[in-house]
């Protein structure tokens, strides 16, 4: 049986239980499957055949979730676009070759409307060939070009076939992130709920915990700093919550006790997923601590001069549009530099984010989390700035937690707070102050693009001299 | 020269900053003859990224220019401005003076 015949028997055996809440109200499964049939007339009215790249503009709801399903039965090749980035839609649309647009309409009809490009990779043609269903996912890198990993839809559905149940789960990623689709299938695929929810912010993911009984609340970081710093954990009826998975950044430690502290019933899991290889399982060795296991089926990981390295089913075909991150014998670079102890795994940081000073590294992450325990600071993005003494010096971007605060003043607490708990080199030289938030719409934290630059920090005439 | 009171001030003010965070027997004496960076220098690498970008701050703020004081031109001279407070004073000046014919 294939993935999508047992998503089949999944909304049969189901038809009557909840599987989606959308703006307040529940659809059940046999709703979805009927919505998913009126999508699959639309797109053979249309013309699009199986293989054909289909952008899919869409969300959580249920128009978007029946489309979403219509394509894959037909073997398109699917890119679901969430449009949170409108400034990058006409590039993605372009890499990813697509064909076909599909958007959701407000009556709940889809539209479909062709587009003039032809999508001839090679990695399409593969697809093709082996008459599978796709996805396109946009790597959400912290910059450069948006890198478009394309995926055998049949592999990375695979781990769901075996008969399992799923909670009611909060739908806090997005649809076009890949933790965001694992949340979806892993709640279609065990006949779980998935509550959406209007917006991301704290007060509006909360009330649809309390609202629809939520289970469990996959969330960021930086979302779970916020929630904590707002105090919105109070003013909810959280009872129902058992689980909050987190990933998608490093989590800072300061924030992982207040939560555990904040919401003592609720278990705290770490989560690891990349566009490139699918959420991957893993187990956190406890609700505070940030070490885990990766897990899973066929799943096996390596580390090699301090990087990560994985081999997984479900990892990706390749990128459209850039060079392959395998190494020849199959081994995914994460490109994350961890820590090992014993079977369990500490995720550091990605190795593009750390910042040289000198030749010492500095994880932005750890100085965030410095930064963090200052009272006063709202929110810390720690990054690196080009300097010709050290190569890189750190900076910080504080927003404050209030309008009124003496910028000198803050500054040197901070500065002495930082001499006190961290080496003299990860200190931020410059500390600026703004009011803005400093997440997108993904509630990852938004770095300046100068700490990716190494072909700048070349060019730059580097004293040799190491810090002290 | 007014100015000049206004960069010594400056450089007194960054001076005073750093020695906030040295230990009571590297704490950095204020005059022109002031060692910063270099074999009889008090500072280290650290010290002078900390100290130069305070000065860069204090500078903007008194003079309302963004000045940047360490950069290739300034690594590539013979004699480094960072040696002495004096001659940090001197360089502020030469490059101040740019920013007004520009």
């Amino acid at each position: 049986m294939t993935p999508l015949e047992r998503l089949e028997q999944v909304f049969q055996e189901h038809a009557g239980d909840e599987a989606l809440v959308w703006r307040d109200r529940a659809y059940r499964f046999g709703e979805l499957a009927e919505l998913a049939d009126d999508v699959a007339e639309e797109l053979e009215r249309s013309g699009i055949t199986p293989g054909s790249v289909a952008a899919l503009e869409a969300d959580f709801s249920p128009s978007g979730i029946a489309a979403l399903i219509a394509l894959l039965r037909r073997a398109a090749i699917v890119v679901p676009w969430a449009g949170t980035q409108p400034t990058v839609r006409e590039k993605a649309l372009r890499v990813a070759q697509a064909e076909w647009i599909v958007s959701c309409q407000d009556d709940g009809s889809v539209k479909c409307v062709e587009t003039s490009q032809t999508a001839d990779h090679d990695l399409y043609q593969k697809l093709r060939s082996q008459r599978h269903p796709g996805i396109v996912l946009f790597s959400s890198g912290s910059t450069g070009e948006p890198k478009a990993t394309v995926h055998d839809a049949a592999c990375l559905l695979d781990k769901f076939r075996k008969p399992f149940s799923a909670p009611r789960t909060a739908a806090f990623l997005l649809f076009d992130h890949i933790g965001g689709l694992d949340v979806l299938f892993f709640g279609l695929f065990g006949h779980g709920c998935l509550i959406t929810v209007e917006d991301r912010s704290p007060g509006a993911v909360l009330r649809a915990v309390e609202r629809h009984r939520g289970e469990l609340l996959p969330a960021s970081p930086t979302f779970l700093h916020l929630m904590l710093m707002g105090g919105y954990h109070e003013q909810y009826d959280l009872t129902s919550l058992k689980t909050i998975a987190y990933g998608t950044e490093p989590m800072p430690d300061t924030t992982l006790s207040q939560l555990s502290a904040a919401l003592p019933h609720v278990r705290l899991v770490q989560t690891y997923g990349l566009s490139e290889l699918g959420a991957l399982r893993t187990q956190s060795r406890d609700s505070q601590s940030t070490w885990v296991k990766i897990k899973g089926e066929g799943v096996d990981w390596r580390v090699v001069d301090g990087m990560l390295q994985l081999k997984t089913p479900t990892a990706m075909l390749g990128y459209l549009n850039a060079p392959s991150p395998f190494t020849e014998d199959g081994w995914y670079m994460t490109g994350d530099r961890v820590e090992i102890e014993g079977d369990y795994l500490r995720i550091l940081g990605r190795e593009s984010e750390i910042i040289n000073v000198g030749g010492e590294k500095v994880y932005p992450a750890e100085v965030e989390n410095v930064l963090l325990q200052v009272e006063g600071v709202a929110e810390a993005v720690v990054s690196g700035e080009p300097n010709p003494i050290t190569g890189k010096i750190v900076v910080a971007r504080i927003r404050p937690s209030g309008l009124d605060f003496d910028a000198k003043e803050l500054r040197q607490r901070i500065k002495r707070h930082c001499r006190e708990h961290l080496e003299a080199f990860k200190i931020p030289v410059r500390i600026t102050f703004d009011d803005e938030a400093q997440h997108g719409a993904r509630f990852k934290k938004i770095r300046a693009a100068s700490n990716n630059s190494n072909a700048e920090e070349a060019d730059l005439p580097v004293e040799k001299s190491a810090p002290p | 020269m007014a100015d000049n009171e206004r960069v010594l001030g400056v450089i007194r003010d960054a001076v005073e900053e750093i020695n906030s965070t040295l230990p009571e027997d590297q704490q950095l004496e204020f005059s022109e003859e002031t060692a910063l960076f270099g074999p009889s220098g008090a500072l280290d690498s650290m010290g002078l990224v900390n100290f130069v970008v305070a000065v860069e701050q204090g500078l903007e703020e008194e003079f309302g220019v963004s000045v940047v004081l360490a950069d290739e031109k300034a690594m590539s001279r013979r004699t480094s401005p960072f040696r002495t407070v004096g001659s940090l004073k001197d360089y502020i000046h030469t490059l101040l003076e740019e920013k007004q014919h520009v």
